[in-house]
């Protein structure tokens, strides 16, 4: 029974915000809630109390694989964002300090909409040195990757744009090959296999490509494959 | 506070339907909250669960999420918490409570330095420090452990009524303290 003197049915709701309410009365409690506008006031109020309590239970990294696990449980598939609210997704770019990976993973949802998930993808968004979006990799194990430009522009003349794969240990990247003006390009991977970690980077080149099979001029984009636990 | 501006921002992406959004959310917070759900259910494999439930209702409850009565820190945690707590009651309780040790961070004096880290933190550490030791420890370990009053007792070596006269007492308190 939730009592009914206000002082009684404070220190109730007190109590189920310290945690120490068997589950019969924590249940009822919880039930009488969307109803008892008060009682949610006396919650938020209790809440608010003992919230500096937080920072005593310290950080703790959790097991690896556990946003996959949450992924798999959210009800429907993931799916992409309407289109006006491309500008909404975007914001966590505009100085917030989120890893670069972790947008890499979540532009994985948005864009990868194919009906049979090929799993695991590769994913990775390629910044600009001052750490602006420009690029979306996608690559899968097999061999195919994938770029898009997030906002092509136009190069200046007698200039070309050259993609590159670094897998990890390796000192010489290879090259993927041109990217089109269009700023699209499908490309297979041949000997290099895609795989975590792999850099990903686009170097200014003259027309035709580097000379040497290296990077010869500046590397204007670069980012690092992760797996996208998207599917 | 700087770093809560995206939570809060994150969270009405959440609420538009934003996967992407929520991940976002969990890279940056899910250790913090893993280490609130870790300290109540001293299971890693348990704590998991409860983080897993704790990112549906985040994902299905953030339009409840209002900045104007708190900070997104402070909510999403009370989501985590509750989430370790309703999983810790489903369970019996039936958690390691045997390690000696369990609480002594918490109730040491140091620790409530911590929490006073910013103007409501310092108000809360005021109040606690006012409150008899044991009234204080009982609060303590039963927020951030999730110790039951039985468990408190235990711990406490104090008979099971007195530690749950004595939490309530503490609780009225602390809301006089910090009206």
């Amino acid at each position: 029974m939730i009592p009914t003197d206000p002082q009684d049915r404070d220190i109730l709701v007190g109590e189920y915000v310290l945690g120490t309410l068997d589950a019969r009365t924590a249940a009822e409690l919880e039930a009488a809630l969307p109803g008892d506008a008060a009682l949610r006031a006396a919650l938020h109020a209790w809440e608010a109390r003992l919230a500096p309590l937080m920072v005593l239970a310290g950080p703790e990294a959790p097991p690896p694989d556990l946003w996959d696990r949450i992924e798999a449980a959210l009800p429907g598939p993931a799916r992409p964002a309407p289109a006006p609210k491309r500008r909404g997704w975007l914001d966590p770019w505009r100085g917030w300090a989120i890893g670069a990976s972790a947008v890499a993973a979540g532009l994985a949802a948005l864009i990868v909409i194919r009906p049979a998930p090929e799993p695991p993808r590769l994913m990775t968004v390629l910044l600009t040195q001052r750490d602006q979006p420009a690029w979306v990799v996608e690559a899968d194990p097999g061999g195919q990757l994938r770029l898009a430009s997030l906002n092509p522009r136009r190069l200046e003349e007698g200039r070309v744009m050259q993609l590159w794969g670094l897998p990890p240990g390796a000192t010489v990247p290879t090259s993927l090959g041109l990217i089109p003006p269009e700023g699209r390009l499908t490309v297979s991977t041949g000997g290099l296999r895609p795989e975590p970690g792999m850099l990903i980077e686009i170097s200014l080149e003259p027309p035709g490509g580097s000379p040497t099979g290296r990077p010869t001029g500046p590397v204007l984009f670069i980012g690092q494959l992760t797996a996208a636990g998207a599917s | 506070m700087k770093a809560e501006a995206p939570a809060a921002a994150l969270l009405a992406e959440i609420a538009r339907g934003d996967r992407a959004a929520l991940r976002a959310l969990y890279e940056q917070q899910a250790t913090r909250l893993f280490g609130i759900a870790q300290a109540i259910l001293r299971d890693r494999e348990a704590a998991a669960d409860a983080m897993q439930d704790a990112f549906l209702r985040i994902s299905q409850r953030a339009a409840q999420f209002d900045p104007a009565r708190g900070e997104a820190g402070a909510w999403l945690g009370a989501v985590a918490r509750h989430a370790a707590l309703d999983l810790a009651r489903t369970r019996g309780r039936e958690l390691p409570t045997d390690d000696p040790a369990l609480g002594d961070t918490v109730v040491a004096p140091e620790a409530l330095e911590r929490v006073a880290a910013d103007a409501e933190g310092r108000r809360l550490h005021d109040c606690l420090s006012a409150l008899d030791e044991k009234n204080r420890k009982g609060i303590l370990l039963a927020f951030v452990h999730g110790l039951s009053h039985a468990q408190v007792a235990a711990r406490l070596d104090l008979p099971l009524g007195t530690v749950k006269a004595w939490i309530r007492r503490g609780l009225l308190q602390l809301r006089e303290c910090l009206t």
